[in-house]
């Protein structure tokens, strides 16, 4: 029952993060970019009740703004991730031969660079747009998630209700992505693709903290929130980032844990 | 030869159930006493009970064991309590033999790991020979998954006499095997019987009893029914409804004839 | 420990070895296209005055069509020749500008994967099969990004020794203050970070955890008890087997958690250079260390896939 809830709320907080995105732009973006130099480490208060940074700015604005560094290129990654996935690892399980060869070659050089290291590389030379980035990580993230899939099919593939279906008269495509996809992987699927999500939200946050790469200042992002001088008691503007942060990546994890997989022992 | 080995009033509670209720048993050497009924009787768990292996709360609620001289109570007794009788008074033949090897250890380092630890000889071929390898040097450097089904049983046996036991617990030993090896394991079971070992024979076919049980008793839902001699099983004198019910399934199969 | 059929172990690591060169020409291959592909030219990032160009272009062929200059430059790779830098140190072999600092990195790397598996096989074994506080309170810790670690670890270690020195407990230490100072504390520091974070020492953990547990359950553990045998000679053989498993999943995340690290915490290793380089548009330097990260991921996992065939007889045996 614990589990249960947990994974609600990582659900009504992923939700939150992405509607967040959705909607901040209606309220202006001189609301997290007017530096105001008289307003700056204001406290508590019900105006700014997360207080304001080192320029003035409201911190509950940036915080929320922020979701538009990651949600909609974290979604395509994951969507880069599944649709690669998916396909190369249920077809490739499923029918094998040269073609399922293939897949799995082009999953194992992908797989062999570090998936951060990959990211610098066409960061470099294509530019650091998130869309770009985006496609990157879905790109990294498809030989695990493929591979995953892959041993899954293609070991259910020879299982007794596989050749029953058949033998009703199912079609090999009905077979395959109805029940060995659909029903049988999907909870594996799920899983990958919030650690996707997850993944891109981190990636964000610490491009654009170490600074460079991502997001940049005056635009808000939870990494480079905390950027700034430390040692003046400014705990609340270190923590509120650090906070969100944690709870939309515990997020991805408890709503990941929740995923009930029919193939777990 | 009068050593025995005897458990009085057995019972064990699951989280919700009593699973098995007063069963009181003794082995004695050169006997083999059967255990048999319907699957999910409380045969095996009555088994793992006499070796300290009820893996769950509340487990056994009542019980003790005599052997050896020694006077356990099972419901506390500790891992320490145990030593003397696991695999040196008390050997376990699990059901699934190749699964009770270590998949990772060779038969030879399986059994001599079994052998260091009792009092008899070191080499692990001298228990292979004992379990039915004419020739142990053909299995010794083998790994469960290379072994055969029948090979696989008789190197699990191997490991459980390897630490001296003078009694043995053989759970389905022949569920899974085909008729031949079957065959095989009974007749070895007959032979390491006359050498004075004592044998508790878990099974649900019956037709294994005639030729090698000294005595037979039929379990269901956790009671032992009745006590028989394999003579009055043959004959069909079987008093209880599960003992019938057994019977006439055993028959049915045997003939060939069904419905 | 003898194997038995040392031919057959043979046979699969050559068999492995070549699947894994195959892949890493590959990378080679996928890691040259990219560099060329992209829109644009090197020199195009650089700001170089136009009277230069034609010189320049000539010299790194960027006057050839992309295949002929994927070519060129794959040969080049292939015969051990990373090319020179173009912005970071311009003029300067990449291999000169990365060997010695990716000395440094290997060190920190593979201390931050021995601390990983131990620390976590450690708490796996206190922890598997009874009800822990611990594993909660692992998880909340180690699902936190490397870089918010090793912020949040600064700031409090500054903190706290600003308090203390203020406070007139200590003398000034001769770290002060963090990331600034070079001291022994900053690359201690990185190394456990990179043991615990991004959820690096929560996965281990459970994933041994699962391990013993399932050990412990498994028919064979059972039949060993009730022969009165110690588990230990069992279990480490299979630990040993689940511990390779995982450091060839660990090995790749955790080059990325350094090259982040060794940039937030100012360690001169090869992860610093490869952010900068990237920043500057280098991509020779930038794509020699991506085929270096690659090469030793692919060393890595032949040495796994050794010890595996020789942990694991299954593994080995022609089905």
């Amino acid at each position: 029952m614990r589990w249960r809830s947990a994974a609600g709320l990582g659900a009504v907080i992923l939700l939150a993060v992405v509607l967040a995105a959705l909607l901040a732009p209606l309220s202006g973006y001189d609301l997290v970019t007017d530096v105001d130099p008289g307003r700056a480490h204001l406290g508590l208060s019900l105006a700014h009740p997360l207080g304001t940074d080192h320029l003035g700015r409201d911190v509950r604005w940036r915080l929320v703004f922020a979701s538009r560094a990651f949600a909609g290129p974290g979604l395509l990654a994951a969507a880069v991730a599944g649709l690669l996935g998916t396909l190369g690892g249920a077809l490739g399980g499923y029918r094998g031969g040269p073609l399922a060869g293939s897949a799995r070659y082009l999953y194992a050089v992908i797989g062999s660079i570090p998936r951060f290291v990959l990211v610098l590389l066409v960061g470099s030379v294509y530019g650091d747009s998130p869309w770009v980035l985006a496609l990157v990580v879905g790109l990294s993230y498809a030989p695990a998630l493929g591979e995953a899939l892959h041993s899954r099919v293609a070991s259910l593939r020879r299982a007794e209700f596989v050749r029953a279906g058949r033998a009703y008269g199912l079609s090999d495509a009905r077979i395959l992505w109805v029940h060995l996809v659909w029903y049988a992987s999907r909870a594996l699927i799920g899983r990958h693709l919030l650690a996707v999500f997850g993944y891109y939200v981190v990636l964000e946050s610490t491009l654009a903290y170490i600074g460079g790469f991502g997001v940049q200042e005056p635009m808000p992002s939870w990494g480079n929130m905390l950027v700034f001088e430390w040692g003046r008691g400014q705990w609340l503007a270190l923590l509120a980032p650090a906070a969100a942060l944690w709870l939309v990546v515990s997020a991805t994890r408890w709503l990941a844990d929740a995923l009930e997989d029919p193939l777990d022992v | 030869m009068s050593e025995t080995l005897s458990l009085t009033g057995l019972a064990i509670r699951g989280p919700n159930r009593l699973l098995v209720e007063n069963v009181s048993l003794s082995l004695a050497a050169g006997r083999v006493t059967a255990l048999v009924g319907p699957s999910g009787s409380g045969k095996t768990l009555t088994a793992r009970a006499l070796l300290g292996l009820v893996g769950f709360k509340p487990g056994v609620i009542s019980g003790t064991l005599e052997a050896g001289g020694a006077h356990l109570a099972l419901t506390h007794a500790t891992p320490q309590d145990y030593r003397p009788l696991r695999g040196k008074l008390l050997g376990y033949l699990p059901q699934g033999a190749r699964a009770s090897l270590d998949p990772l250890w060779t038969v030879e380092r399986s059994v001599g790991a079994s052998a260091a630890l009792g009092s008899g000889p070191n080499d692990p071929s001298h228990w292979l020979r004992l379990s039915g390898f004419d020739d142990p040097e053909q299995v010794l450097r083998h790994f469960p998954h290379e072994l055969s089904g029948g090979m696989a049983q008789r190197a699990a046996l191997a490991c459980a006499l390897a630490g001296g036991s003078r009694f043995l617990i053989a759970d389905e030993p022949t569920t899974g095997l085909d008729p031949t090896v079957q065959e095989g394991i009974l007749r070895h079971l007959t032979r390491l019987k006359a050498r004075g070992l004592g044998v508790l024979l878990i099974t649900h076919d019956l037709r294994l009893l005639p030729e090698l049980a000294d005595e037979v008793l039929v379990m269901a839902a956790g009671r032992i029914e009745e006590r028989v001699t394999p003579e009055a099983l043959v004959a069909g004198a079987l008093r209880s409804e599960a003992g019938v019910r057994l019977l006439e399934a055993t028959r049915t199969i045997a003939s060939g004839r069904l419905g | 420990m003898r194997i038995q059929g040392g031919s057959a172990l043979l046979r699969a690591l050559l068999a492995r070895a070549g699947v894994l060169v195959a892949v890493l020409l590959g990378a080679v291959v996928l890691v040259v296209s990219l560099v060329h592909l992209a829109p644009g030219d090197a020199l195009d990032a650089q700001g170089i005055p136009e009277a230069l160009r034609p010189a320049l272009e000539a010299r790194w062929h960027l006057d050839l069509p992309v295949w002929q200059r994927v070519a060129i430059h794959l040969g080049e790779v292939l015969s051990g020749d990373l090319g020179t830098s173009l912005a970071y140190r311009p003029g300067t072999p990449v291999a000169e500008v990365i060997l010695g600092p990716a000395r440094r990195s290997a060190v920190w790397l593979f201390s931050a994967l021995a601390l990983t598996l131990t620390w976590g096989t450690a708490l796996a074994l206190y922890t598997a099969g009874r009800a822990s506080a611990h594993r909660v309170a692992l998880r909340t810790v180690s699902i936190l990004p490397v870089f918010l670690l090793a912020h949040l670890s600064v700031n409090a270690l500054n903190e706290g020794a600003f308090a203390a020195m203020n406070a007139g407990w200590i003398d000034r230490p001769d770290w002060f203050a963090l990331p600034d100072q070079a001291s022994a504390l900053r690359t201690a520091l990185a190394v456990v970070l990179l043991a615990v974070g991004s959820g690096g020492l929560t996965e281990v953990h459970a994933a041994m955890e699962r391990a013993v547990t399932s050990a412990r359950r498994s028919p064979w553990a059972e039949a060993a008890l009730a022969r009165g045998e110690p588990l230990a000679p069992h279990l480490w053989r299979h630990l040993l087997l689940a511990l390779t498993d995982l450091s060839l999943h660990r090995v790749a995340f955790l080059i990325g958690g350094l090259v982040i690290l060794e940039k937030v915490l100012l360690l001169h290793g090869v992860g610093f250079i490869l952010w900068d380089a990237a920043l500057h548009r280098d991509s020779p330097v930038v794509a020699g260390i991506t085929l270096l990260a690659a090469a030793v991921l692919a060393v890595v996992r032949l040495a796994g896939d050794a010890l595996r065939l020789t942990l694991d007889p299954r593994l080995r045996s022609d089905p």
